[in-house]
């Protein structure tokens, strides 16, 4: 019961600021409100048990992630004192594709409802979760990635797509050789 | 803890380790070389495609799989349906730096990234092709589209390769963040990710794998261009400098249908009533929208853009055709392989005519080419025919498979789209060669050796592929089995 209670209470916090961000017409309160709304889904992750995740998102989207915007915001100044309309000529369409799709959604979800562990029947065929990962081991994940009986390659390919990203982002930032 | 060697078979992934590993090596190598040596970069990016080239013929016929994890399907494959791709791969990767090397001297982009990111992508593009597990789709899928980005804009500050850029990033990452909602659907009703299983578990996936479905269609129709996810399309084809633009439009669709058709017709082809009908639907939408919008095209490249929106409709028609038909995945190979010559052969006419960066692209600066450079003419009229599918070139040979295909899966109306867009597709690709020919004019031309060689060994291939296409789709057929087996198999 309590624990519901407090679902309710991070999914709205996590709802309410997403609304902030975009409906803000300044667009430094809106990154600040996506920071507070990260932070929702870090509060989510803990509620599901996945600490690891609750920390990761903390480090990567709050640390990295939102300082980056508000960085690039204050580097431009224009955008820091500017109060802009988040709403375009395209708000309408926009939002009926945005309910058509939750609409979807929530159908497709609803088909389940009630959910008890054995009536999901899209869930029924899901593998064990071994109860060292349940416990939030860390350990485990980190030797998943790196197994070649496991997740080796996805973790190779993402570092090659790092790499590419680096040398994009280093052929898009360096002055070009005639400007120097 | 004990040191165990992993039972890994490395050596069928050679050809994707020695493309990455080229580009980690000439990253490095660019420190050791000197300033006035520069030009060794294309030569040395050529070396490593055709390594893994050789590498991959090689491979031919062999079936098998590696990096399996506990209890799992392994997540690379390498089968003939996947070797047949990476040779479409390696070899767009040649062609497009031996069209790239005198272009990017003369409109001053000559700069080693270039090259690396030409590896990085083409790496993706071959992963596409193996991957055999949703998280490796799109990671490969990532990895293509990645330096493509880049690529497109490597001609800033000019406003539209930035314009480019942009354009292409903010939908892919807009359309990457959909494909990928599809795939945690998709672990969602079935508990894996792994192709082989969700073959298995989708069935009992009802209304959440449809969705799931549907998504993964979005992703890959956006990848390949495919209406109406096509709006990026001649924007971004116009502002890319034109030999990133002729690398994309072969490359990165080619690379979108191998997952499309490794994932549906290997992992999802018990939902086939479902999303057939709407293969079919984006198939109509894009033919109609691809050819007709072509005919109002001023510029070369657009025009081109909107043509290579219209042969993603043709694949596409091999895409639906493929379950219900033995041979809709060899046509679709086959007609790939076709579009790979053609298509490139006309970029590289492009670029010979593009004398400096963004001039010389509009269809009035065909006028009289014809006159002036005969025989580059007369392999540009044959691109146009063979883009058309005018007999004897590849690009008929591929129509025809791909009807063919069409009609056995009970599809003969897709297949009679197919053909009237054909025909109105004949409007605009012959005004190419009505320019060339009746018309005089006087533009520049710079056609250097490469270019020539380039030109001349795409229009060979095209008219082997016309004349002969008997053994090529052969090959296409064993390549296909592959995969058809594996959905029978189970």
């Amino acid at each position: 019961m309590v624990e519901q209670i407090v679902f309710i209470l991070v999914s709205l916090f996590t709802l309410i600021t997403a609304v902030v961000v975009v409906t803000n017409r300044n667009l430094f309160h809106a990154a600040l409100a996506l920071m507070a709304s990260f932070l929702g889904v870090a509060g989510l992750y803990v509620l599901l048990d996945a600490g690891f995740l609750a920390a990761a998102q903390l480090l990567v989207y709050i640390g990295a992630i939102s300082i980056l915007i508000i960085f690039a915001i204050m580097l431009t100044r224009r955008l820091m004192h500017a109060l802009e309309s988040p709403f375009n000529s395209q708000w309408g369409l926009g939002a009926f594709t945005a309910v058509v799709a939750f609409a979807v959604m929530a159908g497709v979800i609803a088909q389940f409802w009630p959910v008890t562990p054995d009536s999901v029947t899209p869930l029924a065929s899901r593998p064990e979760v071994s109860a060292s990962i349940l416990r939030g081991s860390v350990a485990e994940l980190g030797r998943a990635l790196v197994s070649s009986d496991a997740y080796v390659i996805p973790f190779e390919i993402a570092s090659v797509l790092l790499l590419a990203a680096l040398i994009g982002a280093i052929v898009v930032a360096w002055p070009k050789a005639e400007d120097e | 803890m004990e040191f165990q060697v992993p039972s890994l078979n490395l050596l069928i992934v050679l050809p994707v380790l020695i493309v990455t590993g080229w580009g980690m090596l000439l990253m490095l190598a660019e420190f050791f070389i000197p300033e006035e040596k520069k030009s060794w970069a294309p030569w040395l990016t050529m070396l490593g495609l055709v390594l893994a080239l050789i590498q991959t013929i090689g491979l031919w016929g062999y079936n098998g799989g590696t990096f399996t994890p506990k209890g799992g399907a392994p997540m690379v494959v390498v089968d003939n349906f996947a070797t047949f791709l990476n040779i479409i791969f390696l070899l767009t990767g040649i062609l497009t730096v031996l069209i790239s090397i005198h272009y990017l001297r003369r409109t001053g982009l000559d700069r080693p990234e270039y090259y690396m990111l030409l590896l990085f992508s083409v790496s993706g593009m071959m992963l596409m092709g193996m991957a055999n597990d949703l998280i490796l789709v799109f990671l490969a899928l990532e990895l293509l589209s990645i330096p493509l980005y880049i690529l497109s804009g490597f001609a800033w500050p000019r406003p539209d390769s930035e314009e480019s850029a942009m354009k292409y990033f903010l939908l892919g990452a807009f359309s990457s963040s959909i494909f990928v909602f599809g795939i945690a659907l998709t672990y969602g009703s079935t508990g894996t990710t792994s192709l082989p299983l969700v073959l298995e578990r989708i069935s009992d996936a009802g209304m959440l794998g449809l969705v799931a479905t549907a998504m993964l269609i979005v992703g890959f129709a956006f990848k390949v261009a495919a209406a109406p996810f096509h709006m990026w399309t001649p924007d971004v084809y116009e502002g890319a400098p034109t030999t990133v633009t002729a690398f994309m439009s072969v490359g990165a669709k080619v690379g979108g249908f191998a997952a499309m058709l490794r994932v549906f017709v290997a992992a999802l082809p018990q939902l086939g009533e479902a999303w057939v009908p709407a293969v079919a639907g984006v198939a109509t939408l894009t033919l109609i929208v691809g050819n007709v919008v072509a005919i109002v095209q001023p510029n070369i490249k657009r025009m081109l853009a909107y043509s290579s929106i219209a042969h993603a409709g043709y694949i596409m028609i091999a895409v639906a055709a493929s379950v219900n038909s033995p041979d809709g995945v060899s046509a679709a190979l086959f007609y790939m392989l076709a579009y790979l010559f053609t298509n490139l052969g006309a970029f590289a006419v492009v670029i010979a005519l593009e004398h400096k960066q963004g001039e010389g692209v509009m269809l009035d600066d065909y006028k009289g080419l014809g006159k002036r450079r005969p025989w580059l003419a007369l392999a540009m009229a044959y691109f146009m025919l063979s883009l058309t599918g005018v007999p004897p070139t590849g690009g008929f040979s591929g129509k025809f498979y791909v009807f063919r295909a069409a009609i056995e899966a009970d599809l003969l109306w897709l297949a009679i789209v197919g053909v009237i867009t054909s025909v109105i597709s004949g409007y605009y690709y012959l005004r190419v060669v009505y320019l060339m020919y009746m018309y005089d004019g006087e533009g520049e031309v710079v056609a250097n050796r490469a270019l020539v060689w380039t030109v001349g060994l795409t229009a060979l291939a095209t008219l082997v592929l016309g004349l002969l296409p008997g053994p090529w789709f052969d090959m296409a057929r064993d390549a296909a089995l592959q995969t058809v087996q594996m959905v029978a198999g189970g």
